[in-house]
């Protein structure tokens, strides 16, 4: 191969590196807004995933319990907000905008408990290398699945009903409140394996914000891909290609800022209806109550 | 206050008071700290010396700002969560007009404020814009703006505006005339930093009373709060609720820009990119305690002033991790996520 054809295998392989958490955050997005639920949380999601798999790896010496109970974790932090935002009704922004804030400090919280340092954990027993790894294929067959399940399947058929028009639903004999707490939790279990690649497959260890925000150019994808798994997918390989260029285009004197501002413009075009018409799931965002 | 209303407030005060307890309890059990010691710390690390007052009222100050702005964005039914990128940007602006100005403290300190104020409003403009004229929904537009924020302050402040002898992602020091006066200093006082730290709490409670005046008894705050609490009926009443969208949001972030340059001028005397501890996050859990009630959330402040500053005297005495707080702070916003106020906000 041409040094050409192989800065572009290598660019094009770091693209997927960078793009696989965030397709796992995104699909899980996807999923609990199809349901009506806007899930603010997901960087949250990340946190829980990345935090308990590195915490549990280490403990076991088995990575695959790691990325079990990371999974767990993920699921349990989005049941946290599932159960607010459907028994309890309240605002699910503001609910998604608590529990970042007390992942991120719970995680930090948790370091110093084990590791008695804050910052970072000790390395732990990883799942493959980042590269070459499962985690970057389940994430496509996740977006596939993800898709013939909310357009073929009658639970998905369901999810986007209770996304749409909840009180019609209900009518219809469909439990709103049971489908969209069980899309956000699912949705968790997809997300966490974001955190749990950056941690197991990325880094290897837990370090204090080191999901960096990904939670958010996730919902971007989720909005910039027009709440399908595979728009959510494509846009989460474009904001991985931007960051996977950042190395190259730094070096050619282009401001590493303004790449990684990009996904975010994007998603602002986006909203604003410069890339064509968008339009959120109807009842995205609203409290269902019953009465 | 109706009797209905007043139980559940003191419901949701209940709640917020177990929450802090309760979770920070098991928190210090989980560190090997007995609770009691753990929350005697916090409070004398708040409010046991002269000096911890100051820091405590400092925090609430810092708090204050953004979430005096928050609140006007949620009365108006719009949820602001870009305070954090408003407040960065303020503080910036502030920064980066503070360093270079060669003028007398009372042209400089008013210049720095209105430079923060000017840019935190455009940041909280262009959401509020965004809605107005294409229906852009202002949560995630705040919250893709707060990354925005702070990855252009990080590339003007490195980049094309680098000020001479900064060499970190920061402006140069401001000048002794732009920094925020001694409020006791001014009345003549022995304890010089104690009292300067007072001046941002002072300017924070008179913003608050102004505040309140004008959403509950001008015609201006009358509509922001018809915009809020029923957009259909203010609508045809004849509000613009575009108009009413992009002003309150423009008001909003200029509160919280506001904030950032008291951070500036009052504490830390030149920007850098790291100046907020997240107070835009925490300010949403300060104005939700404080029912969005100027008043209420002047008080609800200083409480969380309290864990800001008690909880590093919290790690430093009694090795409880200071994360204890934040996580509390989330908590408490989770829990309260259904009060009737937040619940009112407009969802499309």
């Amino acid at each position: 191969m041409s040094g050409a054809a192989l800065a572009l295998a290598a660019l094009l392989g770091l693209t997927l590196v960078k793009a696989t958490p965030l397709i796992y955050a995104a699909l899980g997005g996807v999923l609990s807004e199809r349901s009506g639920v806007v899930n603010i949380g997901l960087e949250a999601i990340l946190i829980a995933g990345a935090f308990t798999s590195v915490a549990v790896s280490g403990a076991t010496g088995n990575p695959i319990a790691g990325t079990l109970a990371g999974i767990v974790a993920g699921m349990l932090v989005a049941a946290v907000l599932a159960f607010v935002a459907t028994r309890l009704a309240v605002d699910q922004i503001v609910a998604g905008t608590g529990l970042n804030i007390a992942a991120l400090a719970g995680a930090a919280f948790g370091l110093q408990l084990i590791y008695h340092q804050p910052g970072a954990s000790r390395e732990v027993p990883a799942l493959g290398t980042p590269g070459e790894n499962v985690l970057i294929v389940v994430a496509f067959l996740a977006a596939a699945a993800l898709h013939v399940v909310l357009t073929r399947t009658p639970w998905g058929l369901r999810v986007r009903a209770c996304g749409e028009d909840p009180s019609a639903a209900e009518s219809a004999g469909i439990d709103a409140l049971a489908t969209r707490f069980w899309a956000v939790v699912t949705g968790g279990a997809i997300a966490s394996l974001g955190g749990v690649y950056l941690a197991l497959a990325e880094l290897d260890l837990y370090s204090d914000g080191m999901t960096a925000g990904r939670g958010f150019i996730a919902l971007a994808a989720v909005i910039f891909g027009r709440w399908t798994p595979f728009g959510a997918t494509g846009a989460a390989l474009c904001f991985g290609f931007l960051a996977a260029l950042q190395f190259s285009l730094q070096r050619a004197g282009v401001p590493s800022e303004l790449l990684q501002a990009l996904p975010y413009l994007a998603a602002l075009v986006a909203l604003a209806g410069f890339a064509g018409r968008v339009r959120a799931p109807a009842a995205d965002g609203m409290p269902y109550i019953r009465g | 206050m109706s009797a209905a209303l007043r139980v559940r407030t003191l419901r949701e005060l209940l709640v917020v008071i177990v929450v802090v307890f309760g979770v920070g309890s098991i928190a210090m059990l989980l560190a090997h700290v007995s609770p009691v010691d753990g929350f005697a710390q916090l409070v004398d690390g708040a409010f046991g010396t002269p000096e911890e007052v100051g820091e405590t009222l400092v925090q609430a100050a810092f708090l204050l700002f953004p979430a005096l702005g928050i609140a006007v964005a949620f009365r108006a039914g719009l949820f602001n969560i870009g305070a954090e990128g408003q407040l960065v940007l303020g503080g910036f602006a502030a920064g980066w007009i503070g360093a270079q100005l060669p003028l007398p403290a009372y042209v400089a300190v008013p210049m720095v404020l209105l430079a923060g104020a000017v840019a935190g409003g455009i940041w909280g403009a262009i959401p509020g814009f965004l809605k107005a004229r294409f229906g852009a929904n202002e949560v995630i537009a705040t919250l893709m703006l707060n990354y925005v924020a702070t990855l252009l302050c990080t590339y003007l402040v490195t980049g094309p505006l680098q000020q001479g002898g900064a060499t970190a992602a920061e402006t140069g020091a401001l000048p002794k005339a732009a920094h925020l006066p001694d409020l006791i200093g001014l009345l003549a006082d022995p304890q010089p930093t104690l009292a300067y730290l007072l001046t941002p709490f002072a300017l924070a409670v008179i913003l608050a009373f102004v505040l309140r005046r004008v959403l509950l008894h001008t015609v201006f705050g009358y509509e922001l709060r018809a915009a809020g609490d029923a957009p259909e009926a203010a609508k045809r009443a004849g509000i613009d609720l575009g108009r009413t969208a992009l002003v309150a949001m423009a008001i909003s972030g200029a509160i919280a820009g506001l904030g950032g340059a008291t951070i500036v001028a009052g504490e830390l005397h030149r920007f850098n990119t790291g100046l907020s501890a997240g107070y835009g996050f925490i300010a949403i859990a300060v104005a939700i305690v404080g029912n969005l009630d100027p008043l209420w959330i002047v008080v609800a402040s200083i409480a969380f002033g309290m864990l800001q500053s008690g909880g590093i005297a919290m790690q430093a005495e009694a090795h409880v991790p200071k994360e204890v707080i934040a996580l509390v702070t989330g908590l408490v916003i989770i829990a309260l996520a259904g009060r009737r106020a937040v619940a009112n906000r407009r969802t499309t």
